[in-house]
């Protein structure tokens, strides 16, 4: 009870956090540079406040905030999807050629992880909730951790100038690793004791982790030109008969 | 079984990869100036003697001693971060990320050295943290006139 208390605590300190950051956001005027990062923190709260007023109304062992647990939850993951793809968007914004590459990439992606949960759902059609709602959110979260990864090997090959966008990165990343590590280790313990309390200490700390980083860098780091491009791009040669002069 | 085990692996190191990246991130801040050179001729700081001498004769063998010297560094800047020129007298938020990726660091270097692997590169990264505490420490009292005081003169008095 009193590692739950603790949970709830964080949780409720998330919904906080978030609801302040997308409050100073659209105070500062900065929504716009800051689309993909308002549109998740709004997710995040609906989703959070969602599951908060039916556990509330309902209690845990409810059937109806079962339901809304994992339709929030499938919120949840299509939003995680959506800024991974923002993030995408933003990191090759010059390059409408490779962006046009990833966007399909992506969107196969959703398909066949669709398709996945689909063969789950044709062995056992009586239940939706649990055999495609259930699989399709695990599946695409873990996707959306291994995209996210490809995302920052991207900027970090390609020596992206937008530091900002590293950072959001380094927070999705913290926020996806953790909850995946932590779940895979409960399922691993087919649910033991310890690894429920480690997940249930760990989902909201990484959200936490997250929103800190996300904080520091809303309010302290500048936006930067972004997109691909070297750091210190060389100056362009002299032409010839202005060399002259 | 086999999935199970390998999506733990797989997300709990990229866990700690971005954890670590996030930290590297917020240490590359360029500062104008060296701030922390008065802060450590201040307070007798000897992180970054023992810095050049890793460069220079690499890892010491006293392991004790190198770790009593960095954690000294690392209670005496977090204090100065704490209370120098902070009229909140309380951490920001990179500054408590840092003071964390601080901890994991010394418990990183418990655990190589216990399974000797050499203390190297887990030393350079808490020196390259103790080294953004001063620069911070530095640069506050810089910002602030005490008078005649040099920087040197406040931390003396603190």
């Amino acid at each position: 009870m009193e590692s739950n208390l603790v949970g709830y605590a964080l949780q409720d300190l998330g919904i906080l956090i978030e609801a302040s950051l997308v409050f100073y956001l659209a105070w500062t005027g900065r929504w716009k540079g800051q689309g993909a990062v308002a549109f998740y923190l709004s997710s995040l709260v609906v989703g959070q406040v969602t599951r908060a007023c039916f556990l509330h109304e309902y209690g845990w062992k409810s059937l109806r905030y079962y339901y809304a647990y994992w339709s929030t939850d499938f919120l949840l993951v299509m939003s995680a999807f959506g800024i991974v793809c923002l993030f995408f968007r933003r990191a090759c914004w010059r390059e409408e050629k490779m962006w046009r590459l990833i966007r399909l990439f992506l969107v196969w992606l959703l398909v066949l992880v669709a398709a996945i949960s689909g063969v789950f759902l044709s062995l056992n059609r009586h239940d939706f909730f649990t055999y495609f709602l259930v699989v399709f959110n695990q599946k695409l979260y873990f996707g959306c951790l291994v995209l996210n990864t490809l995302l920052y090997l991207m900027l970090h090959y390609m020596n992206s100038a937008d530091d900002q966008l590293e950072l959001l990165v380094c927070g999705v990343g913290i926020q996806f690793a953790g909850p995946t590590a932590a779940l895979a280790l409960v399922h691993l313990t087919n649910g033991g004791r310890f690894a429920k309390w480690l997940a249930y200490q760990t989902i909201p700390l990484c959200t936490f982790g997250m929103l800190l980083l996300w904080a520091y860098v809303i309010v302290y780091v500048p936006k930067s030109a972004g997109g691909f491009g070297p750091r210190n791009v060389p100056l362009p040669a002299v032409p010839p008969e202005l060399s002259k002069l | 079984m086999i999935t199970a085990t390998f999506v733990l692996i797989l997300s709990a190191a990229l866990f700690f990869f971005y954890i670590q990246v996030a930290c590297q991130k917020i240490l590359r801040r360029q500062f104008d100036r060296e701030y922390f050179q008065s802060i450590v001729a201040a307070n007798h700081l000897e992180f970054p003697s023992l810095r050049k001498s890793l460069e220079v004769f690499g890892m010491p063998s006293d392991y004790s001693r190198l770790r009593m010297m960095l954690k000294c560094d690392f209670l005496a800047l977090t204090y100065l971060v704490k209370n120098s020129v902070n009229v909140n007298q309380r951490y920001s938020n990179e500054e408590r990320l840092l003071i964390l990726y601080c901890r994991w660091q010394f418990l990183s270097l418990a655990a190589r050295h216990l399974l000797k692997l050499g203390e190297e590169p887990v030393t350079l990264r808490l020196a390259s943290v103790l080294q953004y505490f001063a620069n911070v420490v530095g640069q506050r009292v810089n910002t602030v006139q005490f008078g005649n005081w040099t920087a040197t003169d406040y931390l003396f008095y603190l």
